[in-house]
């Protein structure tokens, strides 16, 4: 704010200065001598149109000009600055007097008085026109770091994270392996770790190579087969191409627990989990399929699991905009299918 | 005491019983991997005890409550969840988090004896007294009340509204099956429409047709149709 003053300051007390700089230069070069009166009534003309701009200044601020329509706000800005024309014009005549330098023929010539009102008109048009520009375009640049930074805070908030429910759970079947199955406890803690690890370092990116978040899933299904046991079989079918492909970090994974959640671990008997990619052209689509029935606004409000999908959704679209797709639904034989489709990002 | 462990995962049902080990007192009479088959091994061997998970394959563990006419001794075992959490904090004997550690399953064993010393062992088939408690769920919310508490049960519809302090969840029974469970003695059928709390009653007036007109603590009044009036005067003067 204190800057904007001192800008507003040093370029009104610069411009105004400038412009009496440049009559006097004008009317020395001109050779009809130098009179110290004359050079005085172009130093009070410019402190007058310094003055008068300022309260037009005051005056736009205060009525809010800036949030006018293009239109009306011409409208206004060339009556306006007519009237600060004919303003000073006439404010002039009072110096002039005092000044010695008052010519009433010369003041009250219709056709003087037009020019001059005309170009004390131009003058303020012109500072209008600059006043105007600096504030829309200030305007715009904060708009612009607004959206950026609401957009960032919206990535965050919608960034997927590991659920502490599938922790703890995870933690438990490792206890009781721990008696059971020793080498089979060692490496559960290994793939419970490196889930850990990969989600604290990729949570602070904005984007994961294929690989990383494949293997986060694959440890994820790891931990999941060991508490669902025989309950929860899985499959992968991966296009070799898809490794060149970066994707929003735990982004499959949260959809992939979203279907073991509601799926799998809803049926007594358990079921299939999926994951399928091909690159198509510029795009990668990922298929996840899992055991169950997608059930929309499900009667029950259950932790989450709408807002899940409407997270990825609003993640997907922030970061690729129209490039990317995202849809699930219920196939044929109780199945129920989540497809991503991403662009190639470079 | 008799305990039933019930949970979907073989592993956490293995590691709780490794961990009661510890705790002769209790005996595992079963295990149970779904609601169903807990509702079959509930009837079968009257557990005293349940150690409960929430989230199953099928119906829920409150499910299973909800179903039951008398819930047992309740432990829930549960990993972190803000839902069941919630849940929790009405009221349950106790609830373990998964992973469970030895220290905080003595202290909820240590809970439930305290609570079996107040309530002698119930015989299988006899009726429900003010002992017992019933397990109710309104919403989100969740309570064992014990049936000393419940004042008044309401039929409406499909199901009966449940009076206690300032609650009136609803259960889906029908009042006649109730009826047939609670104890004659401590419960008595005012009307078609209502079930009242003997050890409630604050006042009885005479009323329209031959009834009777009956307050209970609290301020609710409830009417005893005539057919019942009689049967009730008898009761009470005893």
């Amino acid at each position: 704010m204190v800057n904007k003053t001192r800008l507003y300051w040093t370029l009104q007390i610069g411009g105004w200065a400038t412009y009496a700089a440049f009559q006097i230069v004008t009317y020395v070069l001109s050779g009809s001598g130098i009179r110290t009166q004359r050079l005085l009534s172009f130093v009070i003309e410019a402190i007058l149109c310094l003055l008068i701009t300022h309260y037009y200044r005051n005056y736009i601020n205060q009525r809010k000009w800036l949030s006018m329509g293009l239109p009306k706000l011409i409208r206004y800005v060339l009556a306006a600055v007519l009237l600060m024309g004919i303003t000073t014009y006439f404010l002039r005549i009072p110096f002039s007097i005092a000044l010695g330098t008052f010519n009433p023929a010369n003041a009250f010539d219709p056709e003087k008085m037009v020019t001059g009102i005309i170009s004390y008109t131009v003058f303020f048009f012109l500072w209008s026109v600059l006043h105007f520009m600096y504030n829309y375009f200030e305007r715009y640049n904060k708009s612009l770091q607004l959206e950026a930074s609401i957009k960032e805070i919206e990535l965050s908030n919608l960034k997927s994270q590991l659920n502490p429910h599938f922790i703890f759970n995870a933690l438990n079947s490792i206890r009781a392996l721990v008696d059971e199955n020793p080498t089979k406890a060692k490496h559960a803690i290994n793939q419970l770790s490196s889930i850990l690890r990969n989600s604290l370092v990729t949570e602070k990116r904005g984007l994961t190579s294929f690989e990383d978040e494949l293997k986060l899933v694959r440890d994820y299904l790891g931990l999941e087969s060991i508490r669902f046991e025989e309950r929860l079989k899985t499959d992968f079918d991966l296009d070799p191409e898809s490794k060149d492909f970066m994707v929003p970090p735990l982004m499959i994974q949260t959809l992939v627990e979203n279907g073991i959640k509601h799926g799998i671990s809803k049926l007594t008997e358990g079921g299939l989990v999926q994951i399928k990619t091909k690159v198509e052209g510029d795009h990668l689509k990922i298929h996840i399929r899992n055991s169950g029935k997608f059930v929309v606004n499900g009667h029950k409000k259950e932790s989450g699991g709408g807002l899940g999908l409407e997270n990825t959704r609003q993640r997907l679209k922030l970061i690729y905009g129209d490039e990317a797709s995202f849809r699930i639904l219920t196939e044929k034989d109780n199945f129920v299918l989540t497809e991503i489709i991403i662009p190639h990002l470079y | 005491m008799k305990a039933l462990i019930v949970d979907d995962e073989r592993l956490a049902r293995k590691e709780l019983i490794k961990l009661l080990e510890e705790h002769p007192s209790i005996e595992i009479a079963g295990e149970a991997m779904n609601a169903d088959e807990a509702e079959k091994m509930i009837e079968e061997l009257n557990p005293d005890l349940l150690f409960l998970d929430i989230q199953m394959p099928g119906r829920t563990g409150f499910q299973l409550l909800e179903s039951l006419d008398s819930a047992p001794l309740v432990v829930f075992t549960t990993a972190y969840d803000e839902f069941a959490l919630k849940a929790f904090e009405v009221n349950a004997l106790d609830y373990l988090l998964k992973p469970i550690t030895a220290e905080r399953l003595a202290e909820a064993v240590h809970k439930i004896q305290d609570k079996e010393k107040t309530k002698s062992g119930r015989p299988r088939d006899k009726k429900l007294d003010l002992e017992d408690q019933v397990f109710v769920k309104d919403g989100e919310r969740c309570w064992f009340v014990s049936l000393a508490n419940i004042r008044l049960f309401e039929s409406d519809g499909n199901y009966i509204k449940v009076y206690f302090d300032t609650n009136r969840p609803m259960i889906h029974k029908s009042l006649n099956a109730l009826d047939e469970k609670l104890d004659e003695r401590a419960f008595f059928r005012a009307s078609r429409k209502h079930i009242i709390n003997l050890s409630w009653v604050e006042g009885i007036e005479p009323w329209f047709n031959g009834g009777l007109m009956v307050k209970l603590r609290g301020g609710d009044k409830v009417e005893v149709s005539r057919r019942q009036a009689a049967k009730f005067k008898d009761m009470m003067s005893l």
